[in-house]
């Protein structure tokens, strides 16, 4: 993987993201969280659940407005701007749920990542003109490559919904690959998998960073995962930002430990496996 | 000044007769999701029947009954044999079912009907009364009596009885409340039975007003529950009660100023029901009082 | 033989089968009589509004119940735009070229899509469906006041169709003879009918397999996720409109043409109804299944009235024993829809589907494209008729 990315100076910025606070109804989802991701670094979002996790990427996708805050990435601010606006600066994103599209082929799923980088309308497209055609051609290429790099060539042509989970979820990787990120978004991609396949996506997540030199942004439970690869992490309790630094440090951080266990006599250490 | 007293007073009146219908299709829909596009269907094969028994000879009251005994049979074998099937695997696919189920019934009452006006035998008939200083007709009186005393009844119910209490559980949340033990399926027929009540009551009532009687025309004032029913709010008893009234009273308004709204063009008063609907769903997309849905993603 | 090789020979198959129909179309009218000309002009209209609300409801997964209204507009915009000024029933008229005027009415129809959509971006599911329906009801309230266009409650008769000096409609003293076969006026517009699906037919296959499709089904999806994916989503439901409308029109223009005089009776709610009956079921998101719903729905009044002597519940007249035909077909495509949905909600296409993996002795088993999920019904699957070649060899 290069770091061919559709927005030229974006490589190598950062994400931040400044006291966002988001209300639903009465319930604080977030209050003045603080995330700054570094270029070309891991940067994990942890807590436990119902801390606002999701919540903070939702409102990075441009889904969720917040009350107050702001979100900066390459000199330009996202707070406000529409979520398919936000994908055109490189923003993407891997989902919890993963949001494939079961019936259509693994296929048609990764293509739709090249939504914003392709152009042709219902004229090129209802009349098959050859512009259409080329650049279809073009980048059902880019795609087989993405898919090679994750292991998943042998099986665009099958249906989405026929696959395993954990090839699932690499297909949604995939796909937020195929945006030609410059930012990375990745909600929970190892939940649900084994520990070999679970090794297998950590060492692919260090390899996208180390290929493509972008921020990524990732929210997980693994925390074994979460000491492997990341660079730095934040954890969030109640939407709060109650603790960030590097991995080990926040292992050993109190705040956190209560956070997670309660308050009680020992000090277990997080993320021992 | 009298005649917008009288509009407003009748305005209500129809509004009350519209929130009835508009409630039976917002109970069927907030307690199984069903959105029941055979409503005005049933509110024809009822009002057709009570009409039929009327000129029989029965008294008024027994006809109504008799006319409500027969479209509750029919609600229950809709429910049963059509939709319960369907439910479980997608609720869109029952709701165009139940335009498959009104084509049907709608096709078969107007083809009795004919181009007759059936007469539904109300005692009422084209006599007035004085209220508070204003000359209404009895009839609209009456509806607003009896869709007061009806909509008390409902949410009395729904308040305080078991099965209303379920009910409201089920529109609350499906699975904890099967989980919790309520049957599902006896809700979905009580809901339907009520829905089936409420649609024949106002169709007698549509029957006695603006019109002298049952007519396919009736069938068209029916489905003007639907516009009442989304402006409320999809899955709001208080929205019907409300988006009924509002429709009620815009209908009403319309029609009795059509000299002055002449550039509108003949019968707007029939538009104007969903003109109001589509400008609070632009304010509202949901509805004056429905929830909206969060997405999660 | 695997189910791979299966589908491969099946698809040949259906190439060969489409071409097969396409070249019987072309050979029909010197065959038929002049009746089932008349049913199939009527249907390959129905076909290709169809084919539009299909679009918009299969592909798009917006539900709309405003297809009449914009059928209207090309039928009437048709009318307005060809015919001689200061006729009695319609004053007003631009005496334009009929084809020009074919594609102003298209064109109108597509606006009149354009300015609703903002409406779709708002508002969702179920609730559009009942907006939408007020557009129904408002089109047929200005058909009938806005007397000096439409010529109100009474109609208006359709200008011919003429192209480049041919005339699409009977010529007093000049029959046109074919092969020895007399070409009316129906014969006549049956080509026009056949090209017109052909190519509405092209179209919607195209955008399916395009970029454009990909974001309208993810659009019908899942909107969020869709827009994070970078579609506008916005955008899109504007287009899928402007698109499905100016189908619509177009069938709109065929239907007038077909009519010769238009009435607003006819763009009421029961045409609505009938065409979301034709898309459900031929199968919805299926253009195939589409193309079997219209034919089914728009001749099936037509044929019980012609047969109604041999059928023993149809009757000649209101009068009669029986009921009248128009009634009867209500009741069928009534009951079809109650019938299909109990037991093979992807419709008439589903139901090939499975006629043809049962003779080649195959098992059943789910195609690629599916029942939109926002217009889910259920286990249902729609057919593609360009099944890639799916399971690997066990």
């Amino acid at each position: 993987m290069t770091a061919a990315t559709a927005n030229g100076g974006a490589a190598g910025a950062g994400l931040a993201i400044d006291g966002v606070t988001v209300r639903f109804a009465g319930v604080t989802a977030l209050d003045g969280a603080t995330v700054r991701v570094a270029p070309a670094s891991i940067h994990a979002l942890i807590g436990p659940n119902g801390a606002g996790k999701s919540t903070m990427f939702n409102v990075v996708s441009g889904v969720y407005r917040p009350e107050h805050g702001s979100v900066r990435f390459a000199g330009q601010e996202l707070v406000g701007r529409r979520p398919c606006e936000i994908a055109g600066l490189g923003v993407a994103r891997a989902f919890q749920n993963m949001a494939l599209y079961p019936h259509s082929s693994v296929e048609e799923n990764l293509l739709l990542g090249r939504h914003h980088l392709t152009r042709s309308g219902f004229v090129a497209g209802g009349l098959r003109l050859p512009s259409a055609r080329r650049e279809e051609r073009r980048h059902r290429v880019r795609v087989g490559e993405i898919a090679e790099f994750l292991g998943l060539a042998h099986l665009l042509p099958l249906p989405a919904g026929d696959l395993s989970h954990g090839d699932q979820k690499k297909v949604d990787i995939a796909r937020a690959l195929c945006v030609e990120p410059s930012v990375l978004l990745l909600d929970e991609p190892v939940a649900g998998m084994g520990a070999q396949e679970t090794h297998e996506v950590g060492r692919l997540i260090r390899d996208i960073r180390a290929g493509l030199e972008i921020p990524v942004l990732l929210v997980e439970h693994d925390m074994g995962l979460v000491m492997e690869i990341a660079d730095r992490v934040t954890v969030l309790d109640f939407g709060r930002v109650i603790a960030d630094g590097t991995p080990h440090q926040v292992q050993n951080d109190p705040d956190v430990i209560r956070a997670y266990l309660g308050t009680g006599d020992d000090h277990p250490q997080i993320g021992v496996r | 000044m009298e005649k917008l007293l009288q509009l407003l007073f009748s305005g209500v009146a129809l509004g009350a007769v519209y929130a009835l219908l508009a409630l039976g299709f917002v109970v069927v829909f907030k307690a199984t999701q069903v959105v029941n596009f055979a409503h005005a269907g049933l509110l024809m094969v009822g009002t057709y029947c009570t009409a039929r028994f009327s000129a029989a000879g029965r008294p008024f009251a027994v006809a109504v009954l008799l006319g409500i005994a027969v479209t509750v049979g029919l609600a229950l074998v809709i429910e049963r044999a059509f939709v319960r099937p369907v439910v479980q695997r997608s609720v869109v696919a029952v709701a165009i079912m139940t335009i498959g189920v009104d084509v049907v019934l709608q096709t078969e009452v107007t083809r009795r009907l004919g181009i007759d006006i059936l007469p539904v035998g109300d005692p009422w008939g084209s006599a007035t009364v004085e209220v508070l200083g204003i000359t209404v007709p009895q009839t609209r009186v009456a509806a607003l009596v009896v869709a007061f005393v009806v909509l008390g009844c409902f949410f009395a119910w729904a308040r305080f009885s078991d099965w209303g209490v379920a009910m409201r559980a089920s529109a609350e949340d499906h699975r904890t409340a099967e989980l919790m033990g309520v049957r599902l399926g006896r809700v979905s027929a009580i809901v339907w039975v009520i829905a089936a009540v409420l649609a024949v009551v106002a169709g007698v009532f549509l029957g006695a007003f603006p019109s002298p009687g049952v007519s396919p025309t009736t069938s068209a004032a029916a489905l003007r529950a639907f516009p009442a029913a989304i402006l409320g709010g999809l899955d709001s008893t208080g929205g019907a009660l409300a988006g009924g009234l509002l429709i009620g009273l815009a209908e009403t308004l319309t029609q009795g100023y059509q000299d002055q709204l002449s550039f509108l063009g003949q019968g707007f008063s029939a538009v104007m029901p969903y003109v109001v609907m589509v400008a609070v769903l632009l304010v509202r997309p949901t509805g004056l009082f429905g929830t909206t849905e969060a997405t999660r993603v | 033989m695997s189910e791979a090789d299966t589908l491969r020979r099946t698809l040949s198959g259906r190439q060969a089968a489409r071409l097969g129909l396409l070249a019987a179309a072309l050979v029909a009218p010197l065959y038929l009589d002049a009746f089932w000309v008349q049913v199939g002009v009527f249907a390959f209209a129905a076909m290709v509004a169809a084919l539009g609300l299909n679009l918009l409801v299969g592909e798009a997964g917006q539900l709309s119940l405003a297809h009449s209204f914009f059928i209207a507009i090309g039928a009437y915009g048709y009318t307005l735009f060809a015919s001689p000024p200061g006729e009695p029933g319609g004053e007003i008229g631009w005496d334009l070229p009929p084809l020009a005027a074919v594609a102003l009415a298209v064109a109108a129809a597509g606006v009149a899509g354009l300015l609703f959509s903002p409406i779709a971006a708002r508002v969702r599911g179920i609730y559009l469906g009942v907006a939408s329906l007020g557009l129904v009801f408002l089109g047929q309230h200005i058909l009938v006041n806005a007397e000096p266009v439409t010529g109100g409650f009474n109609g208006r008769d359709v200008p011919p169709l003429t192209v480049a000096g041919f005339s699409f409609d009977d010529v007093p003293g000049e029959t046109l003879h074919v092969l020895g076969v007399p070409f009316t006026r129906v014969e006549k517009l049956w080509y026009v009918g056949v090209v017109a699906v052909a190519l509405a037919w092209l179209f919607y296959c195209n955008v399916r397999a395009s970029r454009v499709g990909r974001a309208m089904h993810a659009v019908r999806d899942g909107e969020t996720a869709a827009a994070v994916m970078g579609v506008d989503v916005t955008r899109f439901k504007g287009a899928a409109f402007l698109v499905s409308s100016m189908l619509a029109g177009l069938g709109g223009v065929l239907l007038a043409l077909a009519f010769h005089h238009i009435v607003p009776e006819t763009f009421g709610v029961l045409l609505a109804i009938e065409y979301l009956a034709m898309i459900v079921i031929g199968g919805i998101g299926s253009p195939g299944g589409t193309l079997g719903g219209a034919l089914f729905v728009s001749s099936l009044p037509v044929v019980l009235q012609r047969y109604s002597d041999s059928l023993p519940f149809v009757a000649e007249s209101p009068t009669g024993g029986g009921v009248t035909a128009g009634v009867a077909a209500r009741f069928c495509y009534g009951a079809a829809i109650v019938g299909l949905l109990l037991v093979e909600p992807g419709g008439l296409a589903a139901l090939a589907r499975r006629v043809r993996l049962r003779v080649a002795g195959r098992p059943h088993r789910p195609a690629l494209r599916p029942t939109p999920a926002a217009i889910d019904l259920g286990d249902a699957v729609a057919i593609s008729d360009d099944v890639a070649p799916a399971t690997p060899n066990p």
